[in-house]
């Protein structure tokens, strides 16, 4: 007899579970067959809090639960991230930066500006060259009007926003609005039935919570995945030495200080400081390799760092945080998915743990087991695609360090020993020597990265093409160079139309966004 | 920007209006602010839609007099071809002082919330109507001003918790404005937003009710009405430019 999935129990209530709770509720009443929803949250674990940044797709994962931008920006105190900024990556210098932007470069999805760029790249950076948002980060200016409706763009971006009000936010939504069951309970145990599935998770308050379909997001307890199942943890320390996080909430010096619309991401001796600005304060924190420097160094750095902005450095609260870089073997066990950070964690480089729980929460959300048996396919076939998605992310992140110059410690040289650069990379990384990246260089329909992140940070680095067969002179050249000067046009236009960051913000939360 | 300058029977004793209609007392606008109180004159010649404040992204009512910024198609020299002009439109250059209130404003009744905007062309001191009497008291031209002024402040306030409504309702829908003159280039205009007539009749019955109660429900089919008259204004485009 089929078995049907008619309850969904998750376990876990931080911005992962609340954000699959969303996803599902929402998609799936939509599409006629309701399972109930629960979910469990421990009323005494504190959540991580990780993942301030987000990618562009969070709009319409937010749009898709129903949410009100305006509301969101309001209450997650969350602001805009055009991209991120990366200083003193390539030479270490102090005028060594290149940018990360979220708009793609002019006619991206028919014209490869990447060689006519490289022929005249005295004249101005990659990204200023072929998009403009370069230029609005550097003048402190929104991607969008307050006439512009909810979640769309005059340029793309994604958002800066609190975690931990983040979650409390969408606890709401999930239970006010979508029919999400909601129980405060600690998990002290799993009860499987006969094929190895979980029948119930046990709790102290609530007794067995029986369901169909199990997702864990206990983080980086990976209570069920890991702990139940014992599914092994793949490390990926030899290529991403990171290990640890020092961070801070950091106070602007005035309540209405500029807000910077991109993450500033400045390369240390021994990792890196991230620097993410909410409409209420800073999240600033150094990830370091605790191979390389020690925690006293490392802090002394991160204070250094927040010198120039902070009066008192020490007078702030600093947590420290153990990263295990890596990901599990399998996502989707017998009947039990891992979202979040029980699947896996990887340095916050490129903002990949929330778009990680957005996608895998919208797989399970279209591609819904309708039955036990299907499960299975199902399963397989999640497994082998976020196995793919996470070498992607780890070969992406990879590139950030194998590119780089710096000679002036071990940690950057050690980053481009070959022993610690994946295959698949180094074979990319080849190619684009003499070709630059583009569409096809990349298997799968949706990737993570598109061709056109690998051309920022490529040619951000200062990575060099050179083919062998002249480009300059092919038919092309007069229609890249006439996307440079539109660039130069939209350029000029955006920066006298688009108002300061600070300015929209405080006027979403005076006036608010409308719908449409 | 105004100039205005709390309305004063001593200050403003020699004080002139120009009344007639034109381009050069600012009336060459495509889009004309106006309030629902208005609508069922409007619609009989205007097209009415909402449209967004730049300052702040809250939309307004307006009606649309020209297809370009700073074409008014009602507008041939000094006459306004239509039976109905717009409060907004008639009621210059007074407006109210209440927002720009000055420390000294210690005068008493009505009069002292009028303002007149002392920079408009259309106030001088040799040709036009008189503000105030010699005794000091308002002429009639003002206080039929006046008249007008106030009807369109309160007008403003009963508007604005009408889009309040149709916001909450979800009911604001962008206008795809697809326009293919004879002689100028097809235009698509954006910025201007209508309502979803399909959807009026599928609010929940006891919000109907209020609705029809409040005047909004009216309110909002003379708005989908209203649209009629953009073919009108295409229509005269198009002899205009022949």
């Amino acid at each position: 007899m089929v078995k049907p999935i008619t309850s969904v129990v998750i376990v876990g209530g931080g911005t992962a579970g609340w954000i699959t709770a969303g996803t599902l509720a929402a998609r799936v009443s939509t599409q006629g067959h309701s399972p109930t929803i629960t979910l469990i949250e421990s009323p005494n674990v504190p959540t991580v809090g990780v993942g301030e940044g987000t990618w562009p797709t969070m709009r319409s994962t937010l749009r898709k639960m129903g949410i009100r931008e305006t509301d969101f920006i309001r209450r997650c105190h969350a602001s805009f991230k055009q991209g991120a900024k990366f200083a003193r990556w390539a030479t270490g210098k102090d005028d060594d930066f290149y940018y990360h932007p979220l708009v793609q470069p002019h006619q991206f999805s028919q014209l490869n500006l990447a060689p006519y760029w490289q022929a005249e790249r005295q004249q101005a950076s990659f990204s200023q060259a072929v998009c403009p948002q370069e230029a609005l980060c550097e003048h402190g200016l929104a991607p969008k009007l307050i006439t512009t409706p909810e979640f769309e763009a005059v340029a793309n971006y994604a958002y800066h926003l609190d975690a931990g009000a983040f979650s409390e936010f969408l606890k709401e939504h999930c239970t006010q609005n979508l029919g999400v069951r909601h129980l405060q309970a600690d998990v002290s145990g799993v009860e499987s039935a006969d094929n190895g599935d979980i029948k119930a998770v046990l709790t102290g308050q609530e007794g067995p919570v029986e369901g169909d379909l199990f997702i864990d997001c206990t983080g980086f307890k990976s209570l069920l995945l890991g702990g139940h199942f014992q599914v092994p943890f793949r490390s990926c320390k030899d290529v991403l030495f990171i290990d640890r996080a020092i961070a801070a909430h950091v106070p602007y010096p005035e309540e209405q200080s500029p807000i910077a619309s991109h993450t500033i991401s400045t390369a240390q001796d021994a990792g890196w400081i991230w620097d993410i600005g909410l409409s209420s304060r800073r999240g600033v924190g150094h990830v370091y390799s605790s191979a390389h420097t020690s925690e006293e160094q490392a802090y002394e750095q991160l204070k250094q760092y927040l010198a120039s902005s902070v009066n008192d450095p020490e007078a702030l609260k600093f947590r420290t945080i153990d990263i295990e870089p890596g990901h599990r073997e399998r996502f989707w066990v017998n009947n039990c998915l891992a979202i979040g950070l029980s699947a896996g964690f990887l340095e916050p480089l490129e903002a990949s743990a929330l778009v990680l729980v957005e996608i895998s929460a919208a797989m399970l959300a279209e591609q819904f087991p309708d039955n036990r048996e299907t499960m299975d396919v199902v399963a397989r076939r999640f497994n082998r695609t976020f196995q793919y998605r996470w070498d992607r992310i780890i070969d992406f992140l990879k590139l950030h360090y194998s590119l780089s110059q710096r000679t002036d410690s071990d940690f950057w040289l050690d980053n481009r020993h070959p022993d610690t650069i994946p295959e698949s990379l180094k074979e990319l990384t080849e190619l684009w020597r003499y070709h630059p990246p583009w569409h096809h260089d990349f298997e799968h329909a949706v990737e993570v990265f598109p061709a056109a992140s690998y051309q920022y940070v490529l040619y951000g680095m200062g990575f060099e093409t050179r083919p062998t067969r002249a480009h300059h002179i092919d038919e092309n050249r007069e229609r890249a160079l006439e996307a440079f000067r539109a660039n130069q046009r939209a350029i000029e236009q955006l920066t006298q139309a688009l108002p300061s960051t600070r300015t929209l913000i405080n006027k979403i939360h005076e006036f608010g966004l409308q719908r449409v | 920007m105004p100039t205005p300058e709390i309305l004063d029977p001593k200050k403003h004793k020699d004080l002139r209006v120009i009344t007639e209609r034109g381009a050069q007392y600012g009336e060459n606008i495509h889009l004309s602010p106006v309030v629902a109180d208005e609508l069922r004159k409007l619609v009989l010649e205007y097209a009415v839609f909402l449209a967004k404040d730049e300052d702040t992204g809250r939309f307004g009512l307006y009606a649309l007099l020209g297809f370009e910024p700073k074409e008014n198609l009602y507008l041939t020299r000094s006459s306004w071809n239509a039976s109905y002009v717009p409060l907004h439109i008639r009621r210059q250059p007074f407006l109210t002082g209440t927002t720009h209130k000055t420390k000294n404003d210690t005068q008493e009744g009505p009069s002292a919330l009028v303002a007149i905007d002392v920079d408009s062309p259309r106030v001088n001191r040799e040709s036009g109507e008189r503000l105030f009497e010699e005794d000091g008291s308002q002429t009639s031209f003002l206080r039929e001003m006046i008249r007008t002024l106030s009807q369109m402040m309160s007008g403003q306030a009963s508007t604005q918790v009408f889009i309040d409504q149709l916001v909450e309702q979800d009911l604001i829908e962008p206008a795809k404005l697809d326009i293919q003159f004879t002689e100028r280039e097809r235009r698509q205009y954006s910025g201007l937003y209508t309502i979803k007539e399909e959807r009026l009749s599928a609010l929940p019955e006891a919000t109907l009710a209020r609705w029809s109660e409040k005047g909004y429900l009216q309110a909002s089919y003379l708005i989908c009405f209203s649209l009629g008259h953009i073919q009108r204004l295409v229509d005269q485009v198009n002899r205009d430019d022949s």
